[in-house]
């Protein structure tokens, strides 16, 4: 099960977040050489792009490198290496565009020594095209596990201010859930922007955001702070009380099995086949994200004899 | 446009057919269904043995002049199929519906039992509910997939939660896009939509009958039709909030009686304030005087047929309750005369 | 930046048969004026509505307004024959339920420029998808034509008989008006709507309602909104501009982050506490360009009613 719930994104160009970001808990680094880094350092961002992926990792967090839509190309080479987890490929409008992509992938996994089809390919969608074929978009490639809608990109390209009392992604976003869900891509959220100026926003809000989030569909958020990530991860991860309440819930129904139904009342609900089995499926996730957790703080420990002082 | 077929669904209660005291008693509660299930809520070892009960409950749960459904499971559909289409049965729901593949091959082996039992064809209907994703990516095929399909809707409740990952009852429209998905593609076939205006629930309790009665009045007044539930105490309510009321009765002919008006005119619309008529013996218009929103009217082709359908549904839901009553009542009788 | 010929912000529906209203609509200060052959026209009456169209093409520009004409797409030969004459921008084609009606309208279209010297492919198709049918064929509409320019639910609600929900949203309508938004923005057209909301009939909202409608529908994306009254006219103006404290906000967000970009300073600055990226700037220019363009609007019209020479852009 792929546990990717906070996905940190820095701009490549950024030395100061560059230096820090393994140490900030994030599931995935994204190091962004688009929207991010301004075009006279896109040369040096690009050059330096395998030492930033073997830094920004050290956390044990996945790390993938968000390309230039014009020059998908050239970035990629510059960033694939055994250490990328993958490329996010921003604004694709056509399946054509996404099996370049993948095929390009394939050619540098075979020049450079990595096991065919281990480098991912995450969708980033910015267009009204990329929202409307999004289901022909995630056929083109095996290599996608996570698609997302960059919300500031799109209200742009409606030609809106996002304006969070008149939300105008409930499609977009709910139609991202359902077509990723059916295909089995995990879709990830990137709040809106206006939101996310963070300093106002306390922990508890935070939490609610992403925990929205989650309640629609996703599976992880798109942080553009290190602040936001402890709120996400918490909210991605099943509570201790909803693990009680669902250990409880397997319990009832099972004794309700073995009395010969395979429906009982608890906790004013009616618990049936579909409520036993998301019950599995949380335990299932709890169990994963405790597993993710482990790995990163082994990663982190081991990081830390090694930079230590 | 009402269906040659249409039968009110306005409650219902889904039971496992394998609990007896469920079956033997539900007659009684005024049901315009009984959803006997052979899915979810039976175990998987009394799965052949609550297909055995099929055929013998039928006429139980027809005891109160409720119509028979069963809810069949999704990996089990041959075999469920042919335990539960014998006369009687009305309609089945089929689970999990996700391809039109599915539909069609549901609608070939009706077919066959339909004639080999004597049943008149196309009498059966398919509930195809939509419960998961890709259930929602491929609603439209799925709906058009057979004309036995009549009603359309899901995208929503545990099992759409469990499929997307998500808790329920968390105060917000969670499903906005899978019922709008679903719901197009009913209206765009002709058919019933299975929908209802969305209130914020945070509790999920099945058994509020202030809150069944508070849904069903909105779905009834948003246009909808269709309730059912799980528990005996919101039967009665979603019979009296899916019916309309005499104020509306009376409403629906004023709007019929002013767009006669409109029509010998030649106008296509017009506006009406209702504070300023006064009130005569016939048919007048819903009380404004606590809701604002009523008081100008416009009335047009679209209220005419809104008020006709709204009619026509309320002359359904009378006959629909005078059935139910003499069945029970017949019941009633011959148990007294057993006892004397 | 859009082109001032763009900017219709307010579509005034005047029934073809209705004088009175064909006379009072050049002052309303609409962008379009449609005349109506199609809903507001009673059946009986649609042969005079028809003779009506060539001289009220003519008049009803007085005020500066591009002139359609909304067919039924039952009647369409009758209707076009009607309707396609110079002076016309386009048609509104009713009640759409497929794209082969489309493509009937547009090889109909064809024919009558060619005979009556018009511009070949001049004549404007909105595509107004007021049925399920319509809105589920909505991709196949959008594309059967290079004449389709816009998209519109027209009067959805009521043809799909939509109701108001206990919190006075439209049932179905966020996710139809958002679903056709992103429609229109896929296949490069223009998406016509309001936020309506319950009490109002829609395109019969009060002034203040249609303002309020204007101003929520150009949040999700809306671009300008069909109307029944004159008195919507000048809300739907306003509401589809943006407001002089918007413009205000987006020409300094501008300044700061082109301050930002020139001092060397990494490329997300923050002003007001907000994280400014490249995307977020893109979002604002908009809104400087979209006023500057609706202000060039306005004086055109203006100059029109008038009688003032025309403005060159």
């Amino acid at each position: 099960m792929l546990i990717r719930r906070s996905l940190l994104i820095i701009p490549a160009s950024n030395a100061d977040a560059l230096a820090t970001a393994w140490s900030h808990d994030a599931d995935a680094v994204i190091l962004d050489i688009q929207a991010g880094v301004p075009p006279s350092q896109l040369a040096a961002a690009r050059a330096s792009l395998p030492d930033s992926i073997a830094a920004a990792g050290q956390g044990g967090a996945d790390v993938l490198v968000r390309v230039n839509a014009p020059y998908w190309h050239a970035d990629s080479n510059a960033a694939v290496c055994p250490a990328l987890t993958g490329i996010v490929l921003p604004g694709a409008e056509s399946p054509q565009q996404v099996a370049d992509a993948d095929a390009h992938l394939g050619n540098l996994e075979l020049q450079r020594g990595i096991p065919a089809g281990r480098l991912e390919l995450a969708l980033s969608l910015e267009t009204a095209a990329g929202v409307w074929h999004i289901r022909e978009l995630m056929a083109a490639s095996s290599r996608i596990k996570q698609v997302a809608i960059d919300e500031a990109a799109l209200a742009a390209a409606l030609g809106i201010v996002q304006n969070p009392s008149l939300d105008p992604f409930v499609y977009a976003r709910g139609r991202l859930c359902i077509e990723a869900t059916a295909i089995g891509v995990q879709p990830v959220a990137v709040l809106d922007p206006t939101r996310l100026g963070g300093d106002e926003l306390s922990y508890d809000d935070k939490l609610r955001l992403a925990t929205d989030a989650r309640n629609l569909g996703f599976k992880g958020l798109v942080c553009v702070h290190p602040h936001w990530i402890s709120a996400v991860n918490a909210a991605f991860t099943p509570t201790e009380s909803l693990v009680d309440y669902y250990v409880q819930v397997r319990e009832v129904f099972a004794q309700a099995l073995a009395a010969g139904t395979a429906a009982a009342p608890f906790a004013g609900r009616m618990i049936d086949v579909p409520v036993d089995e998301r019950a599995k499926d949380v335990l299932a996730l709890s169990a994963a994200c405790a597993a993710r957790d482990a790995a990163k703080q082994a990663a982190l420990a081991s990081a830390g004899r090694q930079t230590g002082p | 446009m009402p269906h040659p077929h249409r039968r009110l669904k306005r409650s219902g209660l889904t039971m496992p057919i394998v609990t007896d005291r469920f079956i033997s008693n539900a007659w009684h509660r005024g049901c315009d269904f009984i959803n006997m299930d052979l899915e979810d809520s039976v175990p998987p070892a009394l799965k052949g043995y609550a297909r055995s009960l099929v055929r013998r409950s039928i006429p139980v749960v027809n005891k109160g002049g409720a119509d028979a459904v069963c809810r069949i499971n999704h990996d089990l559909m041959e075999a469920d199929l042919d335990a539960v289409i014998w006369p009687g049965m009305v309609h089945v729901n089929y689970p999990k519906a996700e391809y039109g593949h599915e539909i069609r091959r549901m609608d070939e082996i009706i077919t066959r039992l339909e004639r080999e039992r004597g049943i008149r064809p196309g009498t059966i209907a398919i509930g195809a509910n939509i419960e998961t994703a890709v259930g929602v990516a491929n609603a439209y095929e799925i709906a058009s997939a057979s004309p036995r399909v009549r009603d359309f809707g899901g995208a929503s409740g545990y099992d759409m939660s469990r499929d997307l990952g998500v808790e329920m009852f968390v105060g917000f429209d969670q499903f906005v896009y899978g019922k709008g998905e679903v719901e197009l593609a009913a209206r765009a076939l002709n058919l019933e939509p299975r929908a209802a205006p969305f209130t914020p629930n945070i509790t999920g309790s099945v058994s509020d009958p202030d809150r069944a009665f508070a849904e069903a009045d909105a779905a009834r007044q948003c246009g909808f039709r269709i309730g059912g539930g799980l528990h005996p105490f919101v039967v009665e309510p979603q019979n009296r909030g899916f019916t309309p009321n005499d104020a509306e009765i009376s409403d629906a002919h004023w709007v019929l009686d002013e767009y006669r008006k409109l029509a010998v005119s030649n106008e296509t619309w017009v506006q009406i304030d209702t504070q300023s008529l006064t009130p005569g013996d016939g048919p007048g218009p819903l009380d404004s005087s606590d809701n604002p929103n009523l008081r100008h009217r416009v009335i047009d082709r679209y209220e005419a047929a809104r008020a006709a359908e709204l009619l026509e549904w309320a002359r359904l839901c009378a006959d629909r309750d005078r059935e139910k009553d003499e069945a029970i009542a017949r019941v009633r009788a011959a148990a007294d005369a057993d006892a004397t | 930046m859009p082109a001032a010929n763009q900017i219709r912000r307010s579509w005034l529906l005047v029934p073809a048969s209705a004088a009175p209203r064909i006379a009072s609509a050049p002052a309303s200060g609409a962008d379009v004026i449609i005349l109506d052959l199609a809903e507001f026209v009673a059946e009986p009456n649609k042969p005079d509505a028809r003779d009506a169209v060539p001289a009220a093409l003519d008049s009803v520009k007085a005020g500066g307004a591009e002139v359609f004409v909304r067919i039924d797409p039952q009647l369409m030969l009758a209707d076009l024959n009607a309707a396609i004459r110079p002076g016309v921008a386009g048609v509104v084609v009713s009640r759409l339920e497929s794209a082969a009606q489309i493509a009937e309208a547009a090889a109909l279209i064809d024919r009558l420029e060619s005979q009556r010297g018009l511009l070949p492919n001049s004549v404007e198709v909105v595509a107004s998808l007021e049925t399920a049918a319509g809105n589920h064929n909505g991709f196949e509409i959008a594309t059967a034509s290079p004449r389709v320019t816009a998209l519109t639910l027209g009067r959805a609600d009521l043809a799909m008989d939509l109701r108001p929900e206990p919190s006075g949203e439209i049932h179905l309508m966020q996710y139809l008006m958002q679903r056709l938004i992103t429609l229109a923005a896929a296949t490069g057209k223009l998406p016509l709507g309001a936020w309506w909301r319950a009490p109002d009939r829609g395109l019969l909202a009060t002034p203040e309602n249609t303002l309020a409608a204007a101003q929520r529908g150009r949040a999700i994306g809306f671009r300008g909104s069909m109307c029944v009254l004159d008195n919507q006219v000048a809300p739907l103006n306003d509401g589809f501009t943006p407001t002089a404290a918007e413009v205000a906000e987006a020409d300094a967000i501008q300044s700061a982050y082109a301050a930002a970009v020139q001092s060397g300073a990494a490329s997300v600055v923050h002003a007001g506490g907000r994280a400014l990226t490249p995307n977020l700037v893109r979002q604002y220019a908009q809104v400087s360009a979209l006023a500057a363009a609706c202000a060039i609007r306005e004086e055109f019209k203006s100059a029109a009613l008038s009688g003032r020479p025309i403005p060159l852009p």
